[in-house]
């Protein structure tokens, strides 16, 4: 069995109100991708914060690679990378001082480490911080995180503001570190988003893990929301005997429903009547909560 | 809403700036009762020697004009010191609300909620004029119900507060239209506050040479202009009305400005963004080296406070024979005996005296901005990143702390040596090694400040500034005042100013340079448990 990367147990920071983490035990292996998912306000920044040793735990444990996440912190980190989910701000610093500046911090950077990474994510680290777009200047965090080649990278949410093309790249770095055998641990709350990475996922949900499942579990809980628009009256007793709809609600001409599995019933049953509209998007993981975890 | 919003960002600030201007208000109204006596010769023979000191300090006050009277002596040592004050106040407010806010995407965020931009400004306008009143009329009513039977109409006090009011919301305006032209906070109130020095300056050799119409420039002279306080005086038409004028036609431009420039860009044209277009690191080996990195990013700042305080310094030497042989023909023991225990009746003493007070008060200065950017690390994420690298919170205090004594360094030693140089040139001898032992002892006042905002940073980040602006206020107010009062040497300790003493006057007093140590290692040491206590970013 492969030595654990990232261990806690009973890990809680209780911010009161019912808001924060409570109880968490994860045990993720060395050379693991682990996505860890859910809402807004879920407790994954707390639950990632608590890890890298920048808040203390009200009670329980929190280890990485066997060393304690608030005791040990500085040895821990130099194991670690993380890219923050809200990006800190450098004002005047131009992109190449505040990588420079970091390396300084950490001493084991390669240059040319960043420089392939400031490629492969299209960064001119010649601009001034405050110049970046959102997007750029989480390439940077991103950049900061990769750049020393780390044991471990936690990311928060790592790719908000990337557009898709990078967020391609990203999910390519992302490859290449854990061929290196690097652990990796992406916070999410798309699913869709760490399927193209994760071999395990936790859920959280109010601050409570909800589950941890292999990915191929969680496609199962794949759905569509689905909005149908016919031109006459909706089919409702064609529609209600489609495979994986449920939660259909017909209003006028409009019949809306949360699709699992393939689109193949729902065609069939619309097949012959007159859809002027058809729009799917996959649901966002409270939704998915409302369906599986009730 | 926006109203609400902007008074709520002001609130701390506002009650402290109040309350000192009241606390100082009340101490040099009690205060001349103390220095200038109470019958009628003592007051005359009080007018005749400050007057004459009044003429040698006409570089940094105005001309005294019946300083035999409670009026006479508050138009002259408090009000035209106030006036710089305001001045400051109203520079880092606007550079904050024409800037700052659009720094931390405030502004983008009221303009997004359909907030028009020149109703957006001219609220913030509006918001610091009111402050500015409020904190006036708690400073009036301090003095009016401290003046103990001394003569002082409050209708006075109202025209001298009313054009206290008008200079402060023109150089608001001056400001405001400055935070138009560059990008940064930092940037814009470091300008403001630079004109604001120099238009003082003009002001001042104004007083005793012809500038001719520059000095029309300077709204300390419009502000001047007025002597509604004493006897026969009133409210300056042309002062009033010009400050008024230039006032409401500054702010108009700001406001104007504001809404037709980008939002991040400034209303200059011809500033594109520049770019070195490059993938790599920067190759400067200072950034990666400790707490030479951090004194890189600062370097224009490092220097130009240098440059700032060695042209301060060599110009208060260069009048030191003028000064002294002012002081020392007084024909008033109460007054002579005075500035000997001053220390200010010796020539080098004097040097010691005047560079090293006003270096211990801006040293503390440059500790507390220090101190806000330390606070501003944690808010902004940068502290985050740094504990996100294998750095110990023990390496963040201390590395912070020397680069702040690496700095503060810098400059006493670039100034001790223009001290000693231009001392020469006046053909005043000083001992070498007492200006280098002195120089370095200045040190311990940035510590000392340093450590003491390091822990409340490190507590209660918000805070930080205030607290520490509190600590110094104090220092200055107690060390001003203890002689006056005649309160004893323990009160007196309690100022860190007072700790530092006077290395070039005397003795030093190392007992109270090993207080200062000891505060700030003490402080230092509590630094380090808040920091590991505490959240980051909480």
């Amino acid at each position: 069995m492969k030595d654990l990367a990232i261990e806690t147990k009973d890990l809680t920071k209780d911010y009161g109100n019912g808001r924060g983490i409570f109880d968490l035990g994860l045990s993720i292996a060395e050379g693991e991708v682990f996505g860890f998912l859910g809402p807004n306000g879920a407790g994954k920044t707390t639950t990632i914060r608590l890890l890298m040793g920048l808040i203390h735990a009200t009670r329980g444990s929190a280890r990485i690679f066997g060393l304690d996440c608030d005791h040990d912190a500085v040895a821990v980190k130099r194991k670690v990378g993380y890219c923050p989910g809200e990006l800190p701000q450098f004002g005047g610093w131009r992109g190449s001082e505040v990588v420079a500046y970091v390396a300084g911090l950490r001493g084991d950077v390669k240059d040319a480490a960043i420089t392939t990474l400031a490629e492969r994510l299209d960064l001119d680290l010649g601009r001034k911080y405050r110049e970046y777009s959102h997007g750029n200047k989480q390439k940077l965090a991103l950049i900061l995180a990769f750049m020393h080649q780390p044991e471990l990278v936690i990311l928060d949410e790592p790719t908000t503001g990337l557009d898709p093309l990078v967020q391609q790249e990203f999910y390519g770095i992302v490859r290449d570190a854990r061929t290196r055998g690097a652990t990796i641990f992406i916070s999410s709350h798309v699913l869709s988003e760490v399927e193209h990475v994760c071999d395990r996922v936790g859920i959280v949900r109010e601050g409570h893990l909800a589950t941890v499942s292999p990915l191929e579990d969680l496609v199962g809980m794949r759905a569509f929301r689905v909005e149908i628009d016919f031109a006459d009256d909706v089919p409702v007793d064609r529609l209600k005997r489609v495979e994986g709809l449920d939660q259909l609600v017909v209003t006028d001409h409009r019949a809306t429903g949360l699709l699992r599995g393939t689109f193949e019933p729902l065609m069939a049953a619309v097949a012959g009547t007159r859809v002027v509209g058809f729009t799917s998007r996959e649901p966002s993981l409270e939704e998915i909560f409302l369906t599986y975890y009730r | 809403m926006l109203i609400r919003i902007a008074l709520k960002q002001q609130t701390v600030g506002v009650i402290a700036l109040a309350l000192v201007v009241a606390i100082g208000g009340v101490l040099n109204t009690l205060a001349f009762v103390q220095i200038a006596g109470t019958t009628p010769a003592e007051r005359a023979a009080f007018a005749q020697q400050m007057t004459l000191l009044g003429a040698q300090l006409s570089y940094m006050l105005p001309v005294p004009v019946r300083i035999d009277t409670l009026a006479g002596y508050l138009e002259w040592r408090w009000f035209g010191t106030l006036v710089v004050i305001f001045g400051i106040w109203a520079a880092i407010s606007a550079s904050g609300s024409g800037r700052g806010d659009e720094e931390r995407g405030l502004v983008e965020q009221w303009l997004a909620a359909g907030v028009g931009r020149a109703r957006y400004l001219i609220t913030r306008v509006a918001v610091f004029a009111a402050v500015a009143i409020i904190v006036i009329g708690a400073m009036q009513l301090s003095i009016l119900l401290s003046a103990d039977g001394e003569p002082l109409a409050g209708g006075d006090l109202f025209a001298m507060g009313f054009n206290l009011l008008a200079t402060t919301l023109c150089c608001y305006g001056i400001a405001l239209v400055i935070a138009q032209l560059v990008t940064t906070r930092r940037a814009a109130g470091g300008i403001a506050a630079g004109l604001f020095i120099a238009l003082f300056l003009i002001n001042g050799a104004g007083r005793t040479a012809d500038v001719g119409a520059a000095r029309w420039l300077s709204p300390f002279y419009l502000f001047e202009r007025s002597r509604p306080l004493t006897e026969g005086g009133a409210l300056d038409p042309l002062g009033i009305g010009a400050l008024l004028g230039a006032g409401v036609v500054l702010l108009a431009i700001g406001v104007v400005t504001f809404a037709r420039r980008d939002l991040g860009g400034t209303a200059l044209p011809g500033t594109s963004r520049e770019s070195r277009g490059t993938r790599s690191p920067s190759r400067d080996p200072l950034l990666r080296l400790p707490v030479l990195g951090p004194l890189r990013q600062q370097r224009i700042w490092v220097a130009a406070w240098l440059v700032g305080f060695v042209a301060l310094s060599a110009s208060l030497i260069s009048i030191t024979r003028t000064i002294v042989d002012s002081l020392t023909s007084s024909e008033v023991p109460f007054l002579r005996a005075y500035f000997e225990r001053a220390g200010l009746s010796v020539y080098d003493s004097f040097v010691g005296v005047i560079w090293l007070s006003t270096a211990t008060l801006l040293l503390s200065v440059y500790a507390i901005i220090q101190v806000a950017s330390w606070s501003a690390d944690d808010a902004e994420g940068r502290l985050a990143t740094i504990l996100s690298a294998p750095v110990s919170h023990t390496r963040v205090i201390l590395e912070r702390l020397a680069t702040l004594l690496v700095a503060v360094g810098l400059i006493a030693a670039a100034s001790s040596v223009a001290v000693y140089m231009v001392a020469a040139g006046q053909g005043i001898t000083l001992d070498g090694g007492r200006v280098a032992l002195a120089a370095t002892l200045l040190l311990t006042i940035p510590f000392a400040f340093g450590s003491i905002g390091q822990f409340v940073a490190a507590s209660r980040p918000r805070m930080a500034v205030v607290a520490l602006s509190a600590v110094a206020v104090f220092s200055y107010f107690v060390q001003q005042f203890v002689p006056l009062f005649g309160w004893p040497d323990w009160v007196a300790n309690l100022s860190l100013y007072t700790l530092y003493g006077a290395p070039m006057s005397g003795d030093i007093k190392w007992a109270g340079v090993a207080g200062l140590v000891g505060i700030g290692s003490v402080a230092t040491a509590a630094s380090l448990v808040a920091l590991r206590r505490r959240d980051v970013g909480a």
